[in-house]
């Protein structure tokens, strides 16, 4: 019965990949827990599986597997000597004081060596079910699905990086289902094959998974066309956002409206620029805070396009050097947008594209031919904007009440901001008699009052506790988010007009172009970043870093000299008349509608979309599953024709087997243990022929009777073919 | 001739004198065709005699009866040596065994020592007296018959012995329509009387030949592995059929392929000879007993729960 199970060859390499498998379930638990010796956990996984191959009696394995898990201890948690008194008296004791700690149910007392025991043991049990899913069942399926979600879990979730892991998985479980699939046909067929023939299956598969690995690694690959499922899944939810404790990824996000957690580094590149100095690059600004985050209200105005090279007006007027200085960006990853530094003039890339400029968020987006695309590479033109210093000493306080309504949105405060909040602001700038001033000392406070910058341990806040309060009076260490939120707040809480900007700072010089006098930046996911920009009446918008050791101010003219540019001038035109924003739904809604983002656009279609979707989903999986269900009545329109033009010397065996399995569909079961004949006999009084009978005998003849070739399918084609067709009937 | 026509037309030679039993006379060439011998297990006077009696006239061949009783001896069957003082030497005189076909009446009522002593007759088709091998003339068959066993005096046959038997039939009772019929035909004279042979015993040795060509596949022959697999490890079964059984199965079905005018052997055959070869073979654990299931119904089941091969082998 048990033939291909004891091809021994043919186990090891099954077991071999089982074992590669085992090590990607491995890598990633040890690499997250921070243990140590993994080596020593794959000798162990290695061993079990060979003595599982060999089968080693019972007793012998289990003998030696706790033999090795004691070595391990004694030699992983001792300094003696293997199998000294010592060492087997202090696994013992330890052992004892984890049972008492068991049976007291005091959980933390037990130690380490009782934990890796526990983790040995789960290896064991874990071998020894593969075992048998790969010795007994011949069939792994179960768990490579397993093995890829964990991995994908684990990939999306945790700071673990499965991109490697996932191919190699992809190509050892290929092969496993592969080989199983083979070993399962050979049993089913009872044939004894020896490791030549094998090899005869074996490379041809291997070369398939290989080449088709291959070309799919080479290939170009679209981007991700959903976005990031994590905050929407946790949005989705309601948990909102990585609880305490939980780690996230650094990079550039859509979602805001959940801040806080610890982050990790991820150093994937972003893109590459080409220009003179280190520029802060800006995607989008947000507008609204909800205590726990950021949100972008209603529209406010059309976006206005421009065309290719066309000078763009944002809100900051470029400098007045003479001569603008030029950016090229080389995108690493695909961002619906473009990043672009203060004081950009005009946007170049190669082809017909325009750009939308979106007053609401000031994101600028490439289109070609109207549709969103995702740039490769960006030339700008820029000129840094410059402040008078003269007109900085003039937006005195009572300014801020002459300005117009379209500036309500930037000094919006959630009503539940605690009031210590506004006290502090005015505590801070107690002293200064300018707006200009008042932003300085909120800025520069966070330094001179012990905050920390830190990207761990970082808290969310709870359901009643506000983002920037938690951090300025309880956590007091955070990063840019925190910093930068919490100037935005505490400006707005003294009514300066106030924004929060999201983009990536200037990254890291890595070469020096010598010939244009320009420096290259690598900027990664690490640089992702968030700072403050406020309005100074009859002055502008300004650029302030509030973030401790980030340097990105804006440049000040101390000549005095240069005239104010009226506040009314660099508004764009035509600006409507600015919604109120109260609803926070509304402005998410506003957000969903206006955000360009294509990865925003999908999801949202998608989430707006989610009845349809589910529906079709449904009806589509209705529809699949009644044709599969009711495949006896349009199969024959399929069958027929394509065995009568077959004339092959199996073609009768192969269309009387077909013609079985249509009248096992049609319900007509033959039991496994009736013969053809007595089956043919009941097809027969069943549908009143006779064929079947005569089929029968004919196939009887040709497989019981070794003589396919006195079968004449030509005849037989007519009795086959009235009977299918009554299958369908 | 062909083989088919030949031998319906024994058939039908038998069915003369044995009245709507076509199952058992077929049953009874099957065995036969393929050099065996039958076990007829059955109560008195439903016919067994009649039956092997007619089956050696049809094939006009030499009939001999035993009647087992509990004082019979082993020479009684085989022969003895005598010594003859005329010539002043031992003389053979040859017991009823050396005949073509023989009815051993009752087996089960004489001494284990004298059943092992016509067994071992059937199993080597020869005789060894005073360390004299004898062989017995071809064609040889044995139809033994018993009553069964539960009745008193009886002494069953050993496990082993048992095995010998190709095939074990139950003859069972007429139905009454038939029954009228037997009366019909025996009020004058008994019908065997008028039989006449309607093939030679040359004819006969040629189909026991053509019976050993018929095409058994080897999807047939793994069938037949898989039935007697199965009996050995059934819970209920203490000793399952053994390789013996397996070629029993075997050969028998080529004879009923043979009877059928097929030159191949079909699961069908196989399935429908299970019943008579396996019946016999399987020893039951007393829990069987208890439950109430009889060797006839686990090979019942054993048919039932095994799959008929309906794909040729890979690679054929």
């Amino acid at each position: 019965m048990s033939s291909v199970r004891k091809n021994k060859a043919f186990m090891a390499i099954l077991y071999i990949l089982v074992f590669l498998l085992l090590t990607e379930w491995l890598t990633p638990v040890i690499t997250l827990t921070d243990t140590g010796h993994k080596n020593l956990f794959l000798i162990f996984i290695g061993i079990s599986l060979v003595m599982a191959l060999l089968q080693v009696h019972w007793a012998i394995s289990a003998g030696v597997k706790i033999l090795y898990i004691t070595w391990f201890l004694i030699h992983v948690y001792t300094e003696t000597a293997f199998f000294s008194i010592d060492a087997i008296s202090y696994i013992l004791s330890d052992l004892r004081v984890n049972f008492e700690a068991l049976f007291a149910q005091d959980w933390a007392m037990t130690t380490d060596i009782f934990r890796t025991v526990l983790f040995f043991s789960l290896l064991w049990m874990a071998v020894y079910l593969i075992h048998y899913w790969v010795g007994f069942r011949l069939s792994i399926f179960l768990f490579y699905i397993l093995t890829v979600v964990f991995i994908a879990v684990l990939d999306t979730f945790s700071p673990y990086n499965g991109d490697t892991a996932i191919i190699r998985i992809m190509v050892v479980g290929l092969m496993l289902a592969g080989l199983l699939h083979l070993a399962r046909w050979l049993e089913g067929h009872r044939i004894n094959e020896t490791m030549d023939r094998l090899a005869g299956f074996i490379i041809p598969l291997f070369l398939m998974v290989a080449a088709s690995t291959a070309i799919a690694l080479y290939l170009p690959k679209a981007g991700p066309i959903w976005p990031d499922p994590v905050p929407y899944i946790t949005s989705f939810s309601g948990e909102g956002g990585p609880g305490p404790g939980t780690v996230g990824r650094i990079g550039y996000g859509v979602d805001d409206s959940e801040l806080g957690g610890s982050f990790v580094g991820d150093d994937t590149p972003a893109f590459q620029v080409e220009v003179e100095d280190g520029q802060y690059w800006k995607v989008e600004t947000k507008d609204t805070y909800t205590t726990k985050g950021w949100e972008l209200s209603e529209e406010v105005a059309e976006p206005v396009v421009y065309g290719n090279g066309e000078r763009i007006s944002t809100e900051f007027e470029p400098g007045t050097e003479e001569e603008s200085v030029n950016a090229v960006l080389d995108m690493e990853q695909d961002f619906p947008f473009i990043l672009y530094p203060y004081g950009t003039e005009t946007i170049q890339m190669d082809g017909e594209f325009s750009y939308s400029y979106a007053p609401t968020d000031q994101k600028i987006q490439p289109l070609l031919s109207g549709a969103p695309v995702e740039p490769e590479r960006v030339e700008l033109q820029f000129n840094e904007p410059t402040y008078s210093l003269t007109g900085l000493r003039e937006t005195t306080v009572e300014k801020l009440a002459e300005l117009p309504p379209e500036f309500d949105r930037y000094k919006q405060l959630p009503e539940e901001l605690p009031q210590r909040v506004r006290d502090l602001a005015a505590e801070i700038t107690m002293n200064s008699e300018t707006v200009y001033d008042q932003a300085r000392a909120i800025e520069n406070y966070f330094e001179r009052n012990g905050f920390e910058y830190s990207l761990t341990d970082i808290p969310v806040p709870e359901e009643d506790q506000d983002y920037v309060d938690q951090f300025l009076f309880d956590t007091k260490r955070g990063y840019c988010d925190n910093f930068s939120t919490s100037m935005v707040v505490l400006l707005r809480s003294l009514d300066i007009p106030a924004r929060w900007v999201k983009g990536f700072n200037e990254g890291v010089q890595i070469d020096v172009e010598t010939d244009s006098d320009s420096e290259i930046y690598q900027v990664t996911n690490n640089n992702a970043h968030s700072w403050v920009e406020a309005y100074m009446p009859g002055v502008g918008w300004m650029l302030f870093e509030p973030t401790i050791g980030f340097t990105g101010t804006s440049q000040i003219d101390f000549d005095l000299d240069i005239e104010t540019s009226d506040p009314e001038e660099q508004e764009l035109p035509d600006r409507p008349e600015q919604p109120e924003v109260e609803d926070q739904d509304e402005a998410a809604a506003a957000a969903n509608n206006n955000g360009p983002s294509f990865w925003e656009r999908t999801g949202d279609f998608i989430a707006d979309n989610k009845g349809a979707f589910i529906f079709g989903a449904i009806a589509f999986l209705l529809l699949a599953t009644v044709m599969f269900i009711k495949r006896h009545k349009w199969l024959p329109k399929i069958l027929v024709p394509y065995y009568n033009r077959r004339n092959g010397k199996q073609t009768f065996e192969k269309a009387y087997l077909r013609l079985l399995k249509q009248l096992d569909l049609y319900g007509i079961k033959r039991q496994e243990g009736q013969t053809l004949m007595s089956y043919a006999r009941y097809i027969d009084a069943f549908f009143g022929t006779k064929e079947m009978t005569r089929l029968t005998a004919s196939y009887e003849q040709a497989v019981y009777g070794g003589e396919p070739e006195t079968v004449d399918w030509h005849e037989l084609k007519e009795s086959w073919e009235n009977l299918i067709n009554r299958t369908s009937s | 001739m062909n083989p088919k026509e030949q031998l319906s037309k024994v058939i039908d030679n038998i069915e003369k004198v044995i009245i709507g039993k076509r199952d058992i006379v077929e049953l009874s060439m099957v065995a036969m065709l393929s050099h065996g011998h039958v076990l007829l297990e059955d109560v008195p006077g439903v016919g067994k005699t009649m039956l092997v009696r007619a089956l050696a006239k049809s094939v006009g061949a030499d009939f001999k009866r035993i009647q087992f009783t509990p004082d019979l001896l082993p020479s009684d069957v085989v022969g003895v040596s005598i010594y003859n003082p005329k010539d002043m030497e031992f003389n053979f005189r040859p017991g009823p065994i050396m005949g073509n076909i023989i009815l051993a009446d009752e087996i089960n009522r004489t001494s284990p020592k004298t059943q092992s002593s016509l067994l071992e007759a059937m199993e080597e088709a020869s005789v060894t007296i005073d360390g004299v091998t004898m062989h017995i003339p071809k064609p040889f068959f044995v139809m033994a018959t018993q009553n069964p066993i539960e009745y008193e005096g009886t002494y069953p046959l050993p496990e082993a012995q048992l095995d010998r038997f190709l095939l074990k039939i139950k003859m069972g009772y007429p139905t009454p329509k038939e029954e009228m019929e037997v009366l019909n035909r025996s009020q004058l004279s008994m019908p065997i009387e008028d039989l006449q042979s309607v093939i030679s015993l040359e004819e006969l040795l040629e189909l026991q030949r053509q019976a050993k060509n018929i095409t058994v596949d080897e999807t047939i022959r793994s069938y037949i592995v898989d039935l007697a697999r199965q009996t050995r490890v059934d819970p209920y079964v203490y000793l399952g059929v053994s390789p013996r059984g397996s070629i029993a199965l075997m050969k028998s079905a080529q004879a009923y392929a043979l009877l059928k005018g097929r030159d191949f052997v079909t699961p069908d055959d196989v399935q429908y000879l299970a019943k008579f070869v396996f019946g016999h073979r399987i020893m039951l654990r007393s829990e069987a007993r208890y439950d109430g299931i009889s060797a006839e119904e686990i090979t019942e089941r054993i048919l039932t729960k095994t799959k008929v091969p309906v794909q040729r082998l890979v690679g054929q």
